[in-house]
């Protein structure tokens, strides 16, 4: 059973010489030499410490360490000492912290939020051989934003830290601060901090998580959509290009696919003329950002595609490795550039303009004045359907096209299902969601697996050309044939996924959920 | 978790000063870290302010019917906890002999622990006994402090018959020496011609000093009162070296 330290709050007037004596008269007392903390609270661009139930700090003191809270399921704390500033997961210590935070942060590297400046005093309670058996330490806290442009003080705190194995000390003196009718804490040192920059824990998510009206009519939904989509955009156009990492990219063309799928899908709502040029920009944005996220893929693999050669080769590999890191600085540089060009502003800020302002006439969109649930409804079924005969028609010598194509529709139906998730019963919607992933993913294994595959053979004969040992090229040889066994497996799995998916019981569920055919 | 037993079939060789010491500096450096005094001289707990006691102590401990995680105390050092020693350990040897599989008792109870420390140090009484070979059993790695006289070598040798006799393979044996006068002629002797013979001794050595002598004062690890002293410098290097020594 871990203990876990009490805060409560520390007011100004608070008589703490009083406290001091009544301690000294009940236990021994050491006050120890009264210190100053500087505490960086850490999390990735998303959220993901916080999403996690985590609060993560380094502590700048005599040895910097790092520090895993939890705040649900009241786990010890993990610690860790370091040498530098957490970054990515894969530069820290190895340890449980470490194991902790890799599953948490995965690919993301660690931002600070904000600063803590304490000073604290500790208060060491003995016992008669001098062993101290119960700690209270005295915090005076301010805050202070990353950029430095806020700062301010915090409210005081008493924080009683129990020692293992001497909690009837502990008990005690729990009971004793009752009666000197101190306020617990409502929230942490780290909720405190972030309220005073003003800053909203969870305010970054590149989950869709719209609440939508039933009735209103559909092309405001549609703006709605289209406008939030812009906002994820645009959050991450400074992370993608200082190369922070790589989610940060990720995002920005999940955005981008999301907000074409939307302009495509939600038919009838727009004027087509005047959607058209930025039907052209956002496939231009996809386009340009492409051929980074795919070396970016590739470096993210690379662990894996290495681990799954025999190990007299793996070695043999590396000079892939540095050919990726090259190939992505010269498109990281070139992406850059782009996301600075006149050309990507404009699209953008363009389109933010037309979002908040235009309105088209019923001629030239006649559905803008349905209702958003009724549209949905419609769009969802008839997509259903169609994924449901295209699917159907698989056999097992069926060309791949099939199967890409396949991908594409379930893409869109699954991106519609995400966007009016709101408008139909959560369990229900999440489960039909959750059946349309497990085929998008074989989908995607599939295609994936082929696209990588035939990419490494052109990474190949390009490594060739600029000189790379041949030993290098078997090795990615071996790579290939193992990614299109793989591929192969996809393939056969597909047919006992699509049999689930298409099965008369979620047949019916889409049917009641959406109507339509 | 590593666990690692200090341990000398002689008495008074620095082996309680080792465990205390090298503990602390693996908290120091943020490891989860947990001493377990076995000896019923119970010294390793007295340097902690510890009481001596444990509830129920052996005869619940080996019966299974006490987790260890019940009686662990937190020491006044952060990440540093201690199982205390209890003076019914002088009768852990009789208690073994009643369970089953009586030398894998320690790694049984120890187990359960994995999750929570990363370095478990075992300071174990100075005798071959049953206890002591739990704690070969249990332990991935031996730190064993040797005063450089002859005698300290011929129970060096003692405990290496007696790991080959009981098929004890796979430990890692960490000799180094202990309590150093470089005064004394015969120290400077053995000192010198030990290395050839035996690859696995650690170059670190501790001498004798009053520092660590003082620990029994102060009742606390060297670098916690003298963290500038040439003792703290050498437990610093012994720490080191037997990290490297474990991969």
């Amino acid at each position: 059973m871990p203990l876990h330290p009490i805060s409560y709050l520390l007011p100004d007037d608070f008589d703490l010489q009083q406290l001091k004596s009544s301690f000294k008269e009940s236990h021994g007392l050491r006050e120890e030499v009264p210190s100053k903390l500087k505490l960086t609270y850490y999390d990735s661009f998303d959220w993901r410490v916080w999403n996690a139930g985590g609060e993560l700090h380094e502590e700048q003191g005599s040895l910097n360490r790092l520090c895993w809270h939890s705040i649900k399921g009241r786990k010890e704390p993990l610690v860790q000492v370091i040498d530098q500033s957490p970054g990515f997961v894969k530069d820290l210590p190895a340890g449980a912290l470490a194991d902790q935070l890799a599953s948490v942060l995965e690919m993301r590297v660690l931002q600070p939020k904000v600063h803590v400046i304490q000073q604290q005093q500790t208060l060491a309670l003995l016992d008669s051989e001098e062993k101290t058996v119960v700690r209270v330490v005295l915090e005076q806290n301010s805050y202070a934003s990353i950029d430095g442009k806020q700062s301010g003080r915090l409210e005081g705190r008493i924080v009683l830290k129990p020692l293992k194995g001497y909690l009837s000390y502990f008990e005690k003196i729990v009971e004793y601060l009752k009666t000197m009718k101190l306020r617990n804490c409502g929230q942490s040192l780290y909720q405190d901090a972030l309220q005073g920059a003003g800053i909203k824990p969870g305010d970054y998510s590149s989950k869709l998580n719209y609440r939508l009206d039933p009735y209103a009519s559909a092309d405001v939904t549609a703006r709605q959509i289209m406008l939030d989509l812009l906002n994820t955009l645009e959050a991450n156009v400074a992370g993608t290009k200082a190369d922070l990492d790589s989610e940060f990219l990720h995002d920005l063309r999940v955005a981008t696919r999301r907000t074409r799928s939307a302009m495509s899908q939600i038919k009838g709502v727009f004027d087509p003329q005047q959607l058209e040029p930025f039907k052209r920009g956002f496939g231009w944005i996809g386009q340009v950002t492409g051929p980074t996220r795919d070396l970016d893929v590739y470096l993210l693999k690379y662990d894996q595609y290495r681990a799954s050669l025999p190990e007299a080769l793996q070695g043999d590999l590396d000079p892939f490795y540095s050919y990726l890191l090259n190939h992505h600085k010269t498109e990281q540089a070139k992406l850059v550039k782009k996301l600075n060009s006149p050309h990507f502003r404009k699209l953008v800020k363009t389109w933010r303009e037309w979002l908040e302002e235009s309105r088209a006439d019923q001629e030239n969109a006649p559905n803008a004045s349905k209702a958003t649930a009724k549209l949905a409804d419609k769009r969802i079924s008839k997509l259903y359907a169609r994924v449901l005969k295209d699917g159907l028609a698989i056999g097992p010598d069926s060309p791949a096209e099939m199967l890409h194509e396949l991908r594409k529709d379930c893409k869109k139906l699954r991106y519609m299902m995400e966007f009016f998730q709101s408008l139909y019963p959560k369990p229900a919607i999440r489960e039909l969601i959750k059946a349309v992933k497990v085929i998008l993913d074989n989908l995607g294994e599939f295609q994936d697996l082929e696209v990588q595959a035939h990419s490494l053979e052109d990474f190949g004969s390009e490594m060739l050309k600029e000189g790379a040992p041949a030993s290098a090229l078997m090795a990615m040889g071996v790579l290939v044939g193992r990614l299109f066994e793989r591929q192969a497996n996809a393939r056969e799995e597909f047919a006992n996924l699509f049999a689930a998916f298409s099965s008369e019981g979620n047949q019916k569920a889409f049917r009641k959920l959406f109507g339509g055919a | 978790m590593h666990i690692l037993g200090v341990y000398n079939i002689k008495g008074g060789v620095g082996k309680t000063a080792t465990a205390v010491n090298l503990a602390h500096l693996a908290a120091t450096e943020g490891y989860r870290t947990l001493i377990w005094d076995l000896d019923p001289q119970a010294a390793a707990t007295y340097y902690f302010r510890i009481k001596p006691k444990v509830k129920g102590s052996n005869k619940r401990l080996i019966k299974g019917k006490l987790d260890l995680d019940e009686v662990v105390k937190a020491t006044d050092f952060e990440n540093l906890d201690m199982l205390p020693a209890d003076f019914s350990y002088r009768n852990m040897d009789l208690r073994l002999e009643e369970a089953k599989n009586p030398t894998k008792q320690l790694l049984k109870l120890l187990r359960p622990l994995s999750q929570a420390y990363d370095y478990v140090f075992l300071d174990c009484p100075p005798s071959i006994s049953l206890v002591s070979e739990n704690i070969f059993r249990a332990a991935e790695g031996l730190l064993l402090p040797l005063i450089p006289t002859t005698l300290s070598l011929r129970t060096y040798r003692q405990l290496l018959d007696f790991l080959e006799g009981h098929r004890i393979t796979g430990l890692e044996l960490m000799p180094f020496f202990s309590m150093v006068d470089r005064r004394k002629r015969m120290h400077l002797d053995v000192m010198k011609s030990l290395p050839d013979e035996h690859g696995e001794l650690l170059k670190a050595q501790i001498p004798y000093a009053s520092d660590v002598e003082k620990m029994g004062i102060h009742r606390m690890p060297v670098q916690a009162f003298a963290p500038k002293s040439v003792a703290a410098s050498c437990y610093q290097a012994l720490w080191l070296e037997m990290q490297r020594r474990l991969g």
